[in-house]
């Protein structure tokens, strides 16, 4: 080992470091997980990659791919030491393919970008995470990510037709071809989707491209319940409708937004359902009324159609995850337990224990989220250098993943499992986890592609 | 704006990873000791009595205070004062940089951040400039040595409004504030403002305003150029000029003074203005500011031609509104000017002794 660093400087120059303050700030994503990366190296090329892996191979280094670091559950976080791969400076866009509908890129390029640039041709690439602005859409692949408009457009996994991986032996695969469909054996591209790294690097990704919609709506209503809300959901869709975003912001999520500004334009006097729809003129004004009409319950509902409009209500919505700390300086959001999902007639019933979790632990809870795909996120704040605080957050955190789990759901809907969530795989997978471990087993025999994550 | 810094407001940082999206600086150098996020670790760390080491020390040293991420920080957080606290710190420890040690001895022996011996004053066209005035022109180190025809147009059209210069103006203090050292030729520059009797500042660089504003005690007004400008416009009869320009914000005039209208405003009575693809709160940096220009110059330099790519098509002028700004875009191939270059070109008739044409 004392000589690795002279070998990675071989391969990659200056790229590679093992400086103690640049390994200190690859040790953390956004997560509460810590690990010290021994080396850090910044490749620019799949064979760059593969003869990193290689030679961590024949040394049994473990390696931890990560994209901008931006992970909520320390998927990129090196738990147990070695090579940190720092994929974000592979950013290049390779091919845009607008006749077969689709993009190559290099697993670095930030979503954001990417959409920037698909834009002026009139596309989009859907799935839009909170950190589109600075995530990687290799982290996303690698996490299965999603974002608001999933609900309509499906998760990154629905993107994504072939990748480049580098294997744990260096070898570098395609996993699927330029075809929007194939029935041609396994589906290898599922398989790398979500595996956060476990089973091979991705080096590149061709991506499917979605028409930009020329219209879109928003509906905001506002019920006297959760469960009315959940229930209006669902009679939409039962009505046909597929809104491009479906969101639910409690009240109390309201009532700190509108401590943080009080000119918001929102409804304050109930629990609000959030429905967009996109399309055309005409569907969409269709569908806004038949949204309107599943929303009989409602205390009040308001359409919003003017781009500034729908803007500033977005804008409100994103303001959510920061908005506490605005409010109480004391007080930090601590990403623990956010993002369980449960089917969407179990919502109002998830809020409610929610809400008495949090109450329990004398925790301040904001419950917000895609209600469309039952994609809950708890916000839980604390003050964060009170030691007593965390004991109390992390018991809570625990008690709102198992209540997930009861109601059938998921712990980790959107963000992905890294360490922060792996003593849940167990009880959400059973015997699927054994099936898992197996197939990591056959891939990575050494264990050396970020070691100690998903629970395997 | 001194002590340590408070490492509450450092565990605000939930590492969200917002600030790497616009941070200039580690879009050049990829590494995330180099944005925003990764600074706040390393600052954090070395207040808990961590040691620096190299890669810390260039970490903090690398950022140009340009406050593009505080502007974008969901949690809010002000890292370019964090950043400069830090450096405070490190600077206390007795660890100075070659760069940064060159800088106060050239401007304890000189007294100007350029290490020049000739006359501060040299540019000045004016034979008499009275001792007493309501205002005070502040040249900067910048201008008075580099830029003598900015100082001496800047001179020529806002003295009749009733301003003067100082006798012995000294660095303002900005070079070494900015990278953490204490300055002491503030009190110096104190006294002679004092003994004008001036009520007002007026600067016309960016590095002097944020200091003038923020690091002196506020006893009297401090006006931008830009700001002074656009106060006396109808007094200066300007003519309009048939020719399109941008604007380029300084980061210490917009992001950090909120000083993004007076300078439009200022152009606009005199010419067309197209903006750049980034601008006024989310103007990128030249790469010039917080020391990065004299301690990474292949950085600065690379910055500033990242800069260069947000012009609007078929314009080249960009008006600015700091000489280092537009020394930086300059050196990188552009065409900058400064404000009152653009305002010389607008008078009625030419002041004297200030050429016929914009240069640089």
């Amino acid at each position: 080992m004392m000589n690795l660093i002279d070998d990675l400087r071989r391969l990659v120059g200056d790229r590679a470091t093992d400086s103690s303050s640049e390994r200190l700030c690859y040790s953390r994503d956004a997560s509460q997980v810590r690990g010290l990366p021994d080396y850090v190296v910044r490749p620019l090329n799949a064979i760059e990659v593969s003869e990193i892996v290689r030679l961590a191979g024949r040394l049994g280094v473990p390696v931890t791919p990560r994209g901008a670091g931006t992970g909520l559950a320390g998927g990129a976080v090196p738990i147990k030491g070695g090579i940190l791969l720092d994929l974000s400076g592979m950013d290049r866009m390779l091919e845009l393919d607008l006749d077969d509908l689709q993009v190559q890129i290099e697993p670095g390029v930030i979503p954001e970008r990417l959409n920037w640039a698909l834009k002026e041709h009139g596309f989009f690439f859907p799935p839009d995470p909170g950190s589109s602005a600075m995530c990687t859409i290799g982290g996303m692949i690698a996490n299965n990510a999603s974002g608001m408009r999933c609900v309509k457009y499906g998760t990154t996994r629905d993107h994504v037709l072939d990748l480049e991986v580098v294997m744990a032996d260096g070898r570098v695969i395609h996993t699927g071809s330029r075809m929007l469909k194939s029935s041609a054996g396994y589906d290898l591209t599922r398989l790398m989707v979500g595996s956060e790294g476990t089973l091979g690097i991705i080096t590149a990704a061709r991506l499917r491209i979605t028409p930009l919609p020329r219209a879109r709506r928003l509906i905001a209503a506002s019920f006297p319940t959760a469960e009315a809300g959940a229930r209006a959901v669902i009679e939409a869709f039962s009505a046909g409708i597929v809104p491009s975003a479906c969101e639910i912001l409690d009240r109390t999520t309201l009532m700190v937004l509108s401590k943080c500004n009080p000119n918001l334009a929102l409804p304050m006097d109930g629990d609000l359902i959030l429905f967009e729809v996109d399309g055309s003129e005409q569907s969409t004004a269709e569908e806004a009324e038949q949204i309107e009409r599943a929303c009989s319950a409602a205390i009040s509902v308001r359409i919003a159609t003017g781009k500034e409009e729908m803007e500033e209500i977005w804008a409100a919505r994103r303001l959510v995850g920061a908005a506490v700390s605005r409010l109480d300086p004391n007080l930090s959001r601590v990403y623990l337990g956010e993002d369980v999902g449960v089917p969407i007639s179990q919502i109002p019933t998830l809020i409610a224990r929610v809400e008495r979790i949090a109450e329990e632990a004398g925790i301040p809870a904001m419950k917000y989220g895609h209600i469309g795909d039952g994609n809950l996120h708890a916000a839980l704040f604390i003050d964060i250098t009170d030691e007593d605080r965390w004991g109390a957050l992390e018991r809570a955190a625990d008690r709102i993943h198992l209540a997930a789990l009861d109601l059938g759901g998921t712990v980790s809907a959107e963000h992905g499992i890294g360490l922060a969530r792996a003593r849940y795989m167990e009880r959400q997978w059973g015997e699927g986890l054994d099936l898992m471990r197996s197939i990591k087993r056959a891939i990575d025999p050494q264990g050396i592609l970020n070691p100690g994550k998903l629970g395997l | 704006m001194t002590g340590k810094p408070d490492i509450r407001e450092i565990l605000k940082c939930v590492r969200c990873g917002t600030c790497r999206s616009v941070c200039p600086v580690f879009r050049e150098l990829g590494w995330e000791s180099t944005s925003a996020r990764g600074r706040l670790m390393i600052a954090g760390h070395l207040l808990d009595g961590g040691l620096p080491d190299e890669a810390a020390l260039a970490s903090l040293r690398s950022c140009t205070t340009c406050g593009i991420c505080k502007e974008i920080c969901p949690a809010e957080i002000n890292s370019p004062q964090l950043i400069e606290g830090a450096r405070r710190a490190i600077s206390g420890r007795g660890l100075l940089s070659e760069a940064q040690l060159k800088l106060k001895t050239r401007i304890q022996a000189t007294g100007n951040s350029l290490g020049e011996a000739q006359d501060r004053l040299a540019w000045m066209t004016e034979k008499e400039i009275p001792d007493r005035a309501k205002a005070v022109y502040f040249a900067g180190c910048l201008n008075s040595y580099r830029y003598p025809q900015v100082t001496a147009r800047t001179l020529s059209i806002i003295k009749p409004l009733g301003v003067t210069v100082l006798k012995n103006e000294r660095c303002c203090g900005s070079p070494l504030l900015r990278t953490g050292i204490a300055a002491e030729t503030i009190d110096h520059n104190l006294e002679q403002i004092r003994a004008t009797g001036a009520e007002t500042v007026i600067t016309g660089c960016a590095g002097c305003y944020t200091t003038l504003k923020n690091d002196y005690p506020p006893e009297f007004e401090v006006l931008s150029l830009s700001e002074f400008l656009e106060e006396h416009i109808s007094d200066l009869k300007l003519k309009s000029l048939d020719i399109t320009v941008t604007y380029h914000d300084p980061c210490h005039m917009g992001r950090h003074n909120r000083i993004f209208d007076p300078p439009r405003r200022v152009i606009e009575a005199i010419c067309n203005l197209e903006e750049m693809k980034w601008s006024r709160e989310e103007a990128r940096c030249c790469g010039g500011g917080g020391g990065v220009r004299s301690g990474y110059p292949d950085l600065s330099l690379r910055m500033a031609r990242r800069r260069l790519e947000d012009l609007p098509s078929n314009v080249e002028t960009i008006v600015t509104t700091c000489p280092l700004c537009m020394k930086n875009l300059n050196d990188a191939g552009g065409m900058a000017i400064d404000l009152i270059d653009l305002v010389a070109q607008a008078l009625p008739e030419h002041a004297s002794g200030s050429g016929s044409s914009p240069g640089h």
